[in-house]
């Protein structure tokens, strides 16, 4: 058991940590900055969608089969 | 698991997870159309397919790589936290799928909206090509993870191996 060398973490784990610490401090400042609205939609009036917000939780969408007529901003 | 099972568990592994990145290359596509076309009727269709392709090949595609993904590495030597490229590959394919799980319902609001939107409006929708293009992103990453294999055992399986060469050579 003595002879055993201590254990250490494998470099490129120790990088690959790095590197995805890097980039969600990035994205979370992009977020935080409101850069960073980044999903589909976001050209649209703010409420409708890419706004993070489970939006078609509450309109009753999910699925490709289910169409609603509902039409919010014509 | 013996040696024809586990090759056949491997390959159905490999064609759901290869088919996974497929699938998200083939909606980056659309996203890329739904962005640059400027026909309403192309623009349309683009989110209508963008929706089906998310729900009937990315999500099922996506869980049942999780899922056998699961089966290889329990069945096999390579356990599930022995090693440090299982262990961070099964890590970004749950997160993946949870993102994916959580993205795809505001992707079908949209395709809905797309059905009934006029131009000026179908514009205002945009694209969808930050989720896909991370996504595609972190899948290479996995997908290198499991072809090159680095060494390196994390401490769980540092101390499962040395117990083994304990029992092994009293």
């Amino acid at each position: 058991m003595a002879d055993l060398p201590p254990y250490t973490t494998p470099r490129w784990v120790k990088v690959l940590g790095i590197i995805a610490l890097v980039l969600v401090l990035l994205l979370a400042i992009l977020h935080l900055t409101g850069v960073g609205n980044l999903g589909p939609g976001r050209h649209m009036p703010s409420g409708h969608a890419g706004d993070g917000s489970p939006v078609s939780m509450t309109v009753g969408h999910g699925s490709p089969i289910a169409h609603a007529d509902h039409q919010p901003w014509l | 698991m013996t040696s024809g099972i586990r090759k056949f568990a491997l390959s159905v592994h490999v064609t759901f997870s290869v088919g996974w990145i497929g699938a998200v290359v083939a909606y980056l596509a659309l996203g890329i159309s739904a962005v640059t076309m400027q026909d309403t009727q192309t623009v349309r269709a683009a989110w209508i397919a963008m929706d089906l392709i998310g729900w009937l090949a990315i999500v099922p595609l996506a869980i049942a790589a999780l899922l056998t993904g699961l089966v290889m590495s329990l069945g096999t030597r390579w356990g599930l936290f022995r090693h440090y490229w299982v262990l961070i590959s099964l890590v970004l394919t749950i997160v993946s799928t949870v993102v994916l799980l959580l993205h795809m319902p505001t992707v079908s609001m949209l395709a809905d909206m797309a059905q009934a939107a006029n131009g000026a409006h179908l514009a205002a929708l945009g694209g969808d090509l930050f989720h896909p293009g991370v996504g595609l992103a972190v899948l290479l990453v996995i997908m290198a993870l499991n072809v090159y294999k680095p060494r390196g055992l994390t401490r769980y399986g540092w101390r499962k191996q040395h117990e083994q060469r304990t029992v092994s050579q009293p």
